[in-house]
């Protein structure tokens, strides 16, 4: 099994101290170009975007609608289960459907615990991650036995067994955290947004720090083929239940997240806990390209966030909402059928073809280096 | 009523989910067998034909007995356009490319009906079954069975019956049979696996159209994604016969309503547990695929390294 220690290992380590003392330079460029840096820039242009609007709407002026917010919100949520599925499906080649139920483990381990058990919500978050590591570690004893397709099925039943669950149990739920005070503050959409903030950013500095530890490497070799990776002493098992467990905690998380967010989820009617919910999250994770974090998280918006932060206030989409939707099935279609590494290729498509027209430019000013 | 009573007629009661769920679990299998991935679209170009049924009950007033041939040429017809327009199309397409091609054409068809059928802006509709619901079928004085019931039987029972023939006797289904044990070799040999790919996918949105017809008879077609449940037994089905065999997943979708009424039936005298029996069937059904993964019926397959 998996020591403490290795685990933090494997949480911790990241880069430099793999692969010896990297040249950094101190300015703003070079921190940018560290991921660490993107990833705080991220967060900080998320921030500043909730101030702007949070600021605006006390004046009166509409710079940044809440509605954007809210969308903005659930699609930095989904992010986090697709970060997590993309540990799964990218890194160690497990196809998984029950995403879904997972997010709603989370959402209703949050409603048990904040409103009808009155829990401080570390003990909330505690019981949530509990369930969802003994699920975790359930679908990797699973993973073991079963692959392919058929754990995707499998988990695509377990997902379902979990939704009628938690219908049975309660049909809907709604939350109300006026009475809960989260570091001294009252919990309103607006601390929401910026726990969700620092959350993701955990969430995948973890996760950009795991995949290139010897953890990452580990479940790479995993994907590409399990019998050369149990010859060169991977334990299947170990790597296995560690991404189903990560997966299942970062899916279970997001639903805390969605519930504190939104704060009312009807399971007989919405989608959330449904099949939909599972293919799009695997559809957002493919589209963004599976090994590339800034990649999920494009995927993610474009599934997501398109929809509801943008194309929502043109005309022709408003008056009819579904057209949305087909236009996201088409361009998944088309990145699976022509950019297989989904959108990562494609940048760094486009990437590569700006820097050869720029050599091509300077080429014809300044003549050919002899 | 006797315990036999009740048995007998929850256990009838199943006959109709019996006849769509074998209906798409057979489009499922014949998917994955000649295209080596699953269709999540199966549901939705079941529920595309569907529509396009109650559409021309509803506003030409064609009868089902007619509307359900358009509704089955719809239903070929996007099954052809996924495998010749998509598929073969695709420049790198592979298993897992597959499905995420028909999850694509999921949320396309999610978004494409309600702009194509004007029923699909009613609040929920039911499509009109073959004959009136009130007529009954009496075995005794506690056991009745309504018509539309048996006709959906025999109606699914002949075109099982007829698909299981050309399996095994026509050229197509030798061409289905080779394709599935492996492609590259079967189009070595000669054998036009286009052709015969093409073929079961339109075979496969046929038998959508009418499952989907069959289903919106006796549950509501209460949005576009109203076969996401069929879908999903279906897949079961498939896991729980295993993919070995053709014949495995049939038994495999007969067994998944059975064992739900047989619930149902339990049901009736401890009370509490009918709240409990959708959690009750998909754990049955997940302890039966994780005591034999490889399926109940047909050879146990063997991985090669």
């Amino acid at each position: 099994m998996i020591t403490l220690q290795q685990l933090s290992k494997g949480l911790l380590c990241n880069k430099t101290q793999l692969y010896g003392e990297e040249k950094r330079s101190r300015s703003l460029r070079g921190a940018l170009k560290n991921p660490l840096g993107q990833y705080l820039l991220f967060g900080l242009i998320l921030v500043v975007l909730q101030l702007v609007s949070s600021l605006g709407s006390e004046f009166g002026i509409r710079i940044i609608p809440v509605s954007f917010m809210t969308a903005l919100g659930s699609t930095l949520i989904y992010s986090m289960v697709s970060i997590g599925f993309c540990l799964l499906l990218g890194y160690s080649g497990l196809a998984s459907l029950g995403t879904a139920g997972f997010i709603g483990i989370g959402s209703y381990c949050a409603f048990f615990c904040f409103q009808e058990w009155g829990l401080p919500y570390i003990v909330a978050i505690m019981m949530t991650l509990a369930i969802s590591i003994i699920i975790g570690v359930f679908v990797g004893f699973i993973s073991l036995r079963i692959e392919g397709i058929y754990l995707a099925i499998i988990t695509l039943g377990l997902s379902e067994i979990l939704r009628y669950a938690l219908q049975t149990i309660r049909a809907t739920v709604n939350i109300d955290l006026s009475n809960i005070k989260l570091f001294g503050a009252t919990i309103d959409k607006e601390v929401v947004f910026y726990l969700i903030v620092a959350v993701l950013l955990i969430l995948i500095w973890i996760t950009n720090n795991l995949i290139k530890s010897p953890t990452g490497r580990a479940m790479l070799a995993m994907k590409n083929s399990t019998s050369a990776a149990q010859a060169y002493g991977i334990s299947l098992m170990k790597y296995r239940l560690l991404a189903f467990v990560l997966s299942t905690v970062y899916a279970a998380l997001a639903g805390i997240m969605y519930m504190m967010y939104l704060r009312s989820v009807s399971t007989s009617m919405s989608t959330l806990f449904r099949l939909t919910t599972s293919l799009n999250i695997l559809g957002a994770v493919i589209i963004g390209g599976a090994k590339s974090i800034w990649g999920v998280l494009a995927g993610t918006f474009i599934v997501y966030g398109l929809d509801s932060m943008f194309l929502q206030s043109i005309p022709l989409f408003n008056d009819n909402p579904t057209l949305i939707t087909l236009f996201t099935g088409i361009l998944i279609i088309l990145v699976v059928m022509f950019y297989p590494g989904g959108l990562q290729q494609l940048f760094t498509l486009i990437r590569r073809k700006v820097i050869a027209l720029a050599a091509k430019r300077r080429e014809a000013r300044y003549g050919r280096d002899v | 009523m006797t315990l036999f009573d009740n048995l007998a007629s929850t256990m009838l009661g199943s006959l109709s989910s019996i006849s769509v769920t074998v209906l798409a679990t057979l489009a499922v299998t014949l998917i994955f067998k000649t295209s080596y991935t699953t269709n999540f679209a199966q549901g939705i170009i079941s529920a595309m034909g569907s529509y396009t049924v109650m559409e021309l009950l509803v506003y030409s007033g064609i009868p089902i007995y007619y509307g359900v041939f358009i509704g089955v040429v719809v239903g070929v017809l996007i099954g052809l356009f996924i495998d010749l327009a998509i598929f073969r199309r695709g420049r790198y397409v592979n298993a897992i490319g597959k499905q995420i091609i028909t999850m694509g054409m999921v949320s396309i068809l999610v978004g494409a009906i309600p702009l194509i059928f004007r029923t699909a802006g009613l609040e929920s509709v039911n499509l009109m079954p073959v004959v009136e619901l009130n007529r009954y079928i009496t075995f005794s004085e506690n056991i009745t069975i309504q018509l539309n019931t048996v006709i959906y039987f025999a109606v699914a029972a002949v075109i099982v019956a007829i698909v299981f023939l050309l399996l095994n006797f026509s050229k197509w289904g030798l061409g289905v049979r080779s394709t599935a044990s492996n492609e590259q070799v079967a189009g070595m040999l000669g054998i036009n696996t286009t052709f015969i790919t093409a073929v079961s996918w339109g075979i496969a949105g046929a038998l959508g159209a009418i499952s989907a017809t069959m289903y919106a008879g006796f549950s509501q077609m209460s949005n576009s994604l109203f076969m996401t449940t069929i879908q999903v037994n279906a897949f079961l089905a498939c896991i729980l016969g295993g993919f070995a065999t053709f014949y495995g997943p049939v038994l495999g979708a007969v067994m998944i309503p059975l064992i739900s009424a047989f619930i149902g039936f339990v049901a009736i005298y401890v009370p509490g547990l009918s709240a409990w029996r959708e959690v009750l069937v998909y754990a049955v059904l997940l302890l039966l695929i994780l005591w034999k993964p490889q399926g109940l019926f047909g050879p146990r397959a063997v991985k090669k390294v």
